[in-house]
């Protein structure tokens, strides 16, 4: 994924650190637009996104200190986002009918001839399944490590993998007859 | 002829080698339809990869700024609060034991510390009270939020001078500790008030 202005974000990790507005603003605003696009590819709604991009960027600032540059600036920080985006999943879950979104109401036969787009097949995935995907395919992180984030096995991981493509290639016509 | 299953083609896009990944390997190679299902899945990868950056609509920088600013002196309030109890530990143990080393407070100086320590502890009182009504989970109003921050600010520069006050001449040391501590409780009431009231008027 591109990342803007993330080159120069190291620069102003000693003011970040001092606890300096200007130095947290200057990070925050090379970070938002990634982290934001994350949280919005797993959470279902705007709000939710936003929300979880002001809980990362609080965490940022009260833990920089803990951050000793033994990894990428940006692979903590996303690391952090993943973590409030998958929070947030799991809160959301016991309000909405989450995991029931793909299951009880799929797609009848002649509705996969609508030949979906990619967005809106992955806004119709389930919040679990969806995050799985991005977290995997688009941020490139292993199925151990997303299984550690969402406190599942690596099996569950790789289920959730399958069973997304599975859906996705139904609903934009990809299948192929055998 | 048996194709791959969908987890199997995902499984052939992982480093490292599971069991049976040589066997799906050599399957794929061979099978047209295989190869080609792996095709769209690599596709289908490249296409979310593809997908465009979303932007956040609203810029909540300065309500983010905000509640890192209140969370911050939030802390300091309560390592203050605990340096308050030591001092007015060490003034409590100066008026018991004051007299006995012959030093006998005068009856203005023993009024001066308990009012210290009555206002020191009405300040953690009114600390206690802000942490229950705990505002950063609450939807707040533009007015109401600049009010209260503003009385942080006032706060914040409190608890400097009160960190200064032990640098102090003796002689104006109790008095000037007085005041601060006085103000901080008007200024901790005004909060309490901002924020259980939406009070946007204070006098403090």
């Amino acid at each position: 994924m591109d990342v803007f202005g993330l080159a120069n974000a190291d620069a102003v990790l000693p003011g970040v650190k001092a606890g300096d507005p200007a130095a947290q603003e200057a990070l925050y605003r090379a970070f938002e637009a990634p982290v934001y696009n994350l949280a919005r590819r797993i959470c279902r709604t705007t709000e939710d996104a936003e929300d979880v991009l002001q809980e990362t960027f609080l965490e940022v600032f009260r833990s920089i200190g803990s951050f000793r540059g033994e990894g990428s600036l940006w692979g903590w920080v996303r690391t952090i986002a993943s973590s409030k985006a998958l929070m947030r999943l799991r809160r959301n879950k016991y309000r909405e009918t989450d995991e029931l979104q793909d299951d009880v109401t799929p797609l009848r036969r002649e509705d996969a001839a609508l030949r979906m787009d990619l967005e809106a097949a992955l806004e119709r995935l389930s919040g679990t399944s969806r995050a799985v995907v991005w977290l995997h395919d688009v941020e490139g992180y292993t199925h151990e490590e997303i299984a550690t984030m969402m406190n599942k096995t690596v099996s569950f991981s790789k289920s959730q993998l399958a069973r997304a493509h599975s859906r996705l290639r139904g609903w934009l016509g990809e299948e192929v007859p055998a | 002829m048996t194709h791959l299953t969908i987890e199997q083609l995902l499984a052939l896009r992982e480093p490292g080698l599971e069991p049976g990944v040589q066997g799906w390997r050599d399957h794929a190679a061979a099978c047209e339809l295989c190869r080609a299902e792996l095709d769209r899945l690599d596709q289908r990868v490249a296409r979310l990869r593809a997908l465009p950056t979303l932007q956040p609509t609203r810029n909540r920088f300065a309500e983010l700024q905000g509640r890192y600013r209140r969370e911050r002196n939030r802390r300091r309030l309560l390592t203050l609060s605990l340096g308050g109890l030591a001092l007015a530990a060490s003034l409590a143990l100066a008026v018991v034991f004051g007299p006995r080393l012959g030093t006998s407070p005068r009856a203005a100086q023993l009024a001066e510390q308990q009012e210290l320590d009555s206002i020191i502890s009405r300040s953690r009182q009114l600390e206690s009270v802000i942490e229950d009504y705990d505002p950063d989970r609450r939807v707040t109003d533009g007015r109401t939020a600049v009010v209260a921050a503003s009385l942080e600010d006032r706060l914040a520069r409190v608890d400097n001078q009160l960190q200064l006050v032990d640098l102090m001449d003796q002689r104006v040391r109790p008095q000037e500790a007085l005041r601060l501590w006085r103000e901080r409780v008007g200024l901790l009431g005004a909060l309490v008030d901002v924020h259980t009231t939406g009070a946007t008027y204070v006098r403090y």
